[in-house]
C-alpha cells in the first residue's frame, strides 16, 4: 500500500499532475493528484522522511535527467516542480519539528547588479526538490546580504547566478568575502555567459552548466 | 528628439501568435490539453495592454565599420561592435540605432505569478514579453528596409550589445549615440535596461550590403534569444 501510493506520488510530480482539479496528464484526470496523495500518504503513516526520498527526490531526479537530455523542456519542469510544491506544502511541519532531515541549506541569490531571477528560481525549485531547504534572497543581492545569511547558517553551501557579462563579474567580490569570513563555505556560480574556467579563476568551488549538474554537485559534497 | 524617428503599437498589432510562443519554448510537440499551451492560448486571448509598445531609430552616416578593428566610428562617438559585428555590416555607409520595449507590463505580470506560486506561468509571460518586444522591432526594421528600398538601398540583420560578442557595456555609448527619444527606457550601472522587455542595437544600410546570417553556428551562447527565433525572423526574409 504505501510503496504504490509513493510510487503514484512519484508519477503525479514527474508529470505534473498537481492535484485533483488538474486537467493534466489525460490520463489522470478526475484522479488525486500531489497534493491530496501526499495528505493520503500521511495519514496512512508513511514517514515525511520516506515520502521525501522515496518520492519527491525520485521524481525530481527523473524530472531534471530528462530536461538534460532534451526530453523535456523548461514549461514541463516546472509544472514539475509546481507538483512537487503542493506535495512539500504537507511536509513542511515536519522539517520545521525536524522529524524530516534534508540534506542541508542552500542559500541562492542573483548577485549585485543584475535583475534576472528565471534561471536562479528553476535551479533553487530543483534544489529543493533534491532535499535541501533553500533560502531565496532574490534578486540584485548585495555581498552584505550574502555574508549575514551565511552567517546566520554555518555550514550552508552557496550558490550565485548572474545572466549579463557585466554583472557576472560582481561574482568574485561576493565570493571573496564569504570566503574572507567563512573560509569552508561551498559555493557553486551558474548562469548563461558564464564557465567552468571563469568560475574557477573567480574562486568559487563548483559551476552548473544546467541544474542537474549542479545537483550532481551539490549531491558529492554533501555525500 | 527630432531625429528619433518614433513608432507606436498596440499588443494586438504586434503580438506573437500561440505557434511562436510554443515554439520560442519548444514546447510544440505538447498535447492541447497541457497547462502551458491553455495558458499561452488564454493569454494572447485575453491580454489586453493600455499601454503602447513603443520602439524607432536614429539614422546616422558612418564610416565604414572596421573588420580588423571591430570598431565603429560615429558622431564623434566611438562604438566597439567587435569584429563579428562589423564584418556583418562593413558594406554599410549608414546605420540606424534603435530601441524598443515592450514595457513594464510583462514582467509586473510574471512577478505577480511567481509570487502566487504560479512559476510556469510567469516563466510563459515573460517570453511573452521577449517575443513581443522582439515582434515589435520586426515591424519597425519592416519599415526600415520599404523605406531605404525607395532609394536603392538595403539594410542588415539587427545586432545587439550582449549578443554575437558585441560587449554589453557598450550600451552606454549607444544610449548616448541615439540621444533623448520617445520609449522611456533607462539603463542602470550594469547596462541592463529598464524596463526589462526592451531591446536596442544597430542596423546596417547600404547599397553594396549583402545579407549575412546570425553567426549562431560558430556561437556557444545556448540561451541566447536570437538563436530561438532566427528561423521566425529570417523567414520573414528582413
Amino acid at each position: 500500500m504505501s510503496l504504490e501510493l509513493l510510487e503514484k506520488l512519484s508519477e503525479c510530480v514527474e508529470f505534473g499532475k498537481i492535484n485533483q482539479a488538474s486537467p493534466y496528464p489525460p490520463q489522470m484526470k478526475g484522479q488525486s493528484g500531489a497534493d491530496e496523495i501526499t495528505k493520503e500518504a500521511l495519514e496512512a503513516g508513511i514517514a515525511p522522511s520516506d515520502i521525501l526520498n522515496n518520492a519527491l527526490i525520485t521524481a525530481m531526479n527523473k524530472v531534471g535527467q530528462k530536461y538534460t537530455e532534451n526530453k523535456i523542456f523548461v514549461p514541463q519542469m516546472l509544472l514539475s516542480a509546481k507538483a512537487m510544491s503542493a506535495s512539500m506544502a504537507h511536509l513542511k511541519p515536519f522539517f520545521a519539528s525536524g522529524a524530516v532531515q534534508r540534506k542541508g541549506k542552500f542559500i541562492i541569490g542573483t548577485v549585485f547588479g543584475d535583475l534576472h531571477d528565471i534561471g536562479k528560481n528553476l535551479f533553487g525549485m530543483m534544489v529543493e526538490g533534491a532535499g535541501w531547504e533553500v533560502i531565496d534572497l532574490g534578486i540584485d543581492v548585495k555581498i552584505e546580504k550574502f555574508v549575514e545569511t551565511v552567517q546566520q547558517n554555518p555550514g550552508a553551501v552557496v550558490g550565485i547566478s548572474a545572466l549579463l557579462t557585466t554583472t557576472m563579474v560582481n561574482m568574485k567580490p561576493v565570493i571573496d568575502a564569504i570566503k574572507a569570513i567563512s573560509p569552508d563555505t561551498k559555493i557553486i556560480v551558474g548562469g548563461a555567459p558564464l564557465s567552468s574556467d571563469f568560475a574557477s579563476q573567480i574562486g568559487a568551488d563548483g559551476y552548473g552548466k544546467n541544474p542537474q549538474e549542479g545537483i550532481v554537485w551539490l549531491d558529492k559534497i554533501s555525500a | 528628439m527630432n531625429d528619433f524617428c518614433a513608432y507606436s503599437f498596440s499588443f494586438g498589432e504586434v503580438a506573437p501568435t500561440i505557434d511562436e510562443v510554443l515554439d520560442f519554448l519548444q514546447s510544440s510537440d505538447l498535447e492541447e490539453e497541457h497547462p502551458a499551451v491553455t495558458f499561452v492560448r488564454d493569454t494572447l486571448n485575453e491580454l489586453n495592454f493600455d499601454t503602447a509598445i513603443r520602439g524607432g531609430y536614429v539614422l546616422k552616416d558612418i564610416n565604414f565599420p572596421d573588420p580588423k578593428t571591430g570598431l565603429l566610428q560615429v558622431d564623434n562617438m566611438t562604438l566597439n561592435l567587435g569584429r563579428q559585428v562589423c564584418g556583418y555590416i562593413k558594406e554599410a555607409n549608414q546605420a540606424a540605432f534603435f530601441l524598443c520595449t515592450a514595457g513594464e507590463g510583462f514582467t509586473q505580470m510574471a512577478n505577480r505569478l511567481n509570487e502566487q506560486g504560479d512559476i510556469m506561468e510567469a516563466y510563459i509571460m515573460d517570453a511573452i514579453g521577449s517575443l513581443t518586444v522582439e515582434k515589435a522591432m520586426d515591424k519597425i526594421q519592416g519599415a526600415l528596409k520599404t523605406q531605404v528600398g525607395k532609394n536603392g538601398l538595403k539594410i542588415s540583420n539587427r545586432y545587439s550589445p550582449g549578443y554575437c560578442n558585441w560587449p554589453l557595456s557598450d550600451q552606454k555609448t549607444l544610449f548616448d549615440l541615439i540621444g533623448e527619444n520617445t520609449t522611456g527606457i533607462s539603463l542602470t550601472d550594469s547596462c541592463l535596461m529598464i524596463p526589462r522587455k526592451s531591446v536596442s542595437g544597430v542596423i546596417g544600410i547600404g547599397q553594396e550590403l549583402k545579407h549575412h546570417d546570425y553567426g549562431c553556428a560558430i556561437c556557444n551562447n545556448a540561451t541566447c534569444i536570437y538563436r530561438k527565433i532566427i528561423a521566425r525572423t529570417e523567414s520573414h526574409d528582413l
